[in-house]
């Protein structure tokens, strides 16, 4: 990856509140440019947030946001970068999806038509019918590819396969990877659906309680996290060597989620490598910001 | 961004068009039939040199007809109902907002073009409609002068033109900032039927100042009155201690001499009993009896050279009242969360 290139995503200590709520807090996130990230988190984390405040369409209360170098804006020069779909796939219902290509031919100044009929031909989309008579699947898929049909730089894509059944989602996902293949293109993808994530990401952003818990590549998290099984004795020297993520404790045994600085030497626990769901849930679980407590206890250990 | 525009509204326009095409067919057919009867009826009044009282004799106006043109006065609000009030509200409402705006076309331009286009066809239709009703209205115009009284004064000339961008205008702005279509709707009638009554019951009299009148009773009223199709803004009786009451008092008659309300039993009693008196010679000597009582009427009013003064005045309020509305307008698109 060349080093001069920025971030197509940077942000720090972004921030939105609406007026009681905070629905992001403190989010600083980097996405490299070519990624498939994945931003997880439970339901009201703030993913929707976050992926509006990229896309320009709310504006954050606290933080610096810069998506590919420039500050969102209502600018047809940032627009014509982003390609952005909404959770409720927001598309004119009595309008047919030729009326939506029409549309989007008439106001981007760079519109790949072909590459949208084309798309549609294949999956069997009617051009004539109107959009409210189409299945929640075609409708996904037909909003994916106008969003495409832009040649957007950065895609920001909010649980676009929630309304999929497991075969729509495959080929939306299908459609996508093909579409990151092209080279050029960036994509943040919300999604429940870890396994269907794990397949075609490569970067996390993990959220949870309006705060960024984990934002990186999906390989080198992964390899930094590790599960310790073992008895369920005091565990403050593996705390003070590991930032502990999680601790499920039993009578007889505990299980340990820990990022690792370092490897594990206590015998006394069995380690074992972490998948994503493992990952994702062990943050989740976690009600507060990522570890505060433990990085100060490190502190005044020193 | 116009084919955008002509495609998300084509339907309302076919349907506005359509209607506007039935209404002009009456207008024509109708206002055709009219003219010639009145042209006709002036012929034989000529003839028989009784045209002064034509206007109290000649009845032009078919009722059902005269209904539908009355009702033109709501043309305004149904477009700020229905095409203002939906523009912005329902793009927020179903979430399509959130594909327009993230289409490669600023917001600002998305709602330049929409709203220019969507006024300029409000001021169509509100101007056709009005053109329509003004030329049907002119023999009435000219048979009854009637034209400057509020209720043909706001619907004829430019003024309904004037209401109807204001109205549009309102629905765009009330559907900017509530973000619901039917209570974007709601709030265009109520605030639309304030306005336009506030305008014309408080604020159109004061446009110019009135002419004022003072008018003897020892001479013949009407030698005095106005002419044409003048506004009477008020009139009234004054007397030796000042003004008087208008209208019946404690239960009692009242009449109008010449156009002004005359309260009977505000008046001297000498007066009143002449009044009564069923002889025409003694009937005639009650003017002359006000007068000796130091009474006199005062008429306020606005002369017929002022009629287009007063649209012109009016339609430039409406529009301006339109310019500010949607610049609210583009500063809320603009700065909230779509």
């Amino acid at each position: 990856m060349a080093s001069s290139n920025v971030d197509p995503i940077q942000t720090r200590g972004l921030s939105k509140r609406y007026r009681r709520v905070t629905a992001l807090s403190d989010a600083s996130i980097a996405v490299p440019e070519g990624r498939i990230s994945a931003l997880i988190g439970p339901n009201g984390a703030g993913k929707t947030t976050l992926l509006r405040l990229l896309a320009g369409l709310a504006r954050p209360t606290g933080g610096e946001v810069a998506v590919l170098g420039s500050h969102p804006s209502q600018d047809s020069a940032f627009l014509a970068d982003i390609g952005f779909l909404a959770q409720e796939i927001p598309l004119y219902r009595r309008f047919t999806a030729k009326d939506h290509i029409g549309i989007g031919a008439h106001l981007n100044a760079r519109w790949d038509e072909a590459s949208v009929v084309q798309r549609l031909a294949t999956l069997g989309i009617p051009l004539g019918q109107r959009v409210g008579t189409l299945s929640g699947g075609q409708r996904a898929q037909l909003a994916l590819a106008l969003t495409l049909a832009k040649r957007p730089r950065l895609l920001l894509l909010d649980e676009p396969v929630a309304a999929l059944d497991p075969l729509a989602r495959r080929q939306f996902l299908a459609h996508l990877s093909e579409a990151v293949a092209g080279g050029g293109l960036t994509v943040v993808l919300s999604s429940h659906l870890i396994a269907d994530l794990e397949r075609i990401c490569d970067h996390l952003i993990l959220l949870a309680a309006s705060r960024v818990q984990l934002c990186g590549d999906i390989d080198a998290l992964l390899a930094e996290h590790q599960v310790l099984v073992g008895p369920a004795k005091d565990t403050t020297a593996i705390e003070r060597d590991h930032t502990l993520v999680q601790a499920v404790r039993t009578a007889r045994q505990a299980t340990l989620l820990i990022r690792r600085n370092g490897p594990v030497i206590d015998p006394a626990y069995e380690a074992s490598d972490v998948g994503l769901e493992e990952l994702v849930l062990g943050y989740m679980g976690q009600p507060a910001g990522p570890t505060p407590k433990h990085l100060s206890a490190i502190g005044e250990d020193k | 961004m116009t084919w955008v525009v002509w495609r998300q509204h084509r339907n309302q326009a076919y349907i506005a068009a359509a209607a506007l095409a039935a209404f002009a067919v009456l207008m024509l057919v109708t206002g055709l039939q009219m003219a010639s009867e009145y042209r006709s009826a002036l012929g034989l009044c000529a003839a028989s040199h009784s045209c002064s009282n034509l206007a109290s004799t000649l009845n032009l106006e078919n009722s059902a007809v005269s209904a539908v043109v009355t009702l033109t006065v709501v043309v305004p609000c149904l477009l700020g109902v229905f095409w203002g009030g939906p523009l912005v509200a329902r793009e927020c409402e179903t979430g399509t907002s959130q594909f327009a705006w993230m289409q490669g076309i600023s917001r600002t331009r998305w709602l330049a073009v929409t709203v220019g286009w969507t006024m300029l066809a409000a001021a169509a239709w509100g101007g056709a409609v009005s053109a329509l009703v003004t030329w049907w209205s002119s023999p009435v115009n000219s048979l009854n002068l009637q034209n400057f009284q509020p209720s043909q004064f706001d619907i004829q000339g430019t003024v309904p033109m004037g209401y109807a961008v204001f109205a549009v205008a309102l629905g765009i702005a009330a559907g900017a900032l509530v973000r619901r279509t039917l209570p974007a709707m709601a709030i265009t009638v109520v605030v639309f039927t304030l306005v336009r009554l506030l305008v014309s019951e408080d604020f159109r009299s004061h446009f110019i100042t009135p002419v004022t009148k003072t008018l003897n009773f020892l001479l013949h009223a009407r030698a005095i009155l106005p002419t044409g199709s003048y506004w009477m803004v008020s009139s009234g009786l004054v007397g030796p201690s000042g003004p008087v009451r208008s209208g019946p008092l404690n239960g009692g008659p009242s009449l109008t001499f010449d156009g002004v309300p005359i309260p009977v039993s505000e008046l001297p009693s000498a007066c009143r009993t002449l009044l009564f008196q069923t002889s025409t010679k003694s009937a005639s000597g009650f003017p002359s009896c006000l007068a000796a009582h130091g009474y006199h009427a005062v008429l306020s009013y606005q002369p017929a050279d002022r009629y287009w003064a007063f649209q012109g005045i009016e339609t430039g309020i409406f529009i301006l009242l339109a310019a500010i509305l949607i610049a609210v307008t583009a500063i809320v698109v603009r700065r909230r969360d779509a």
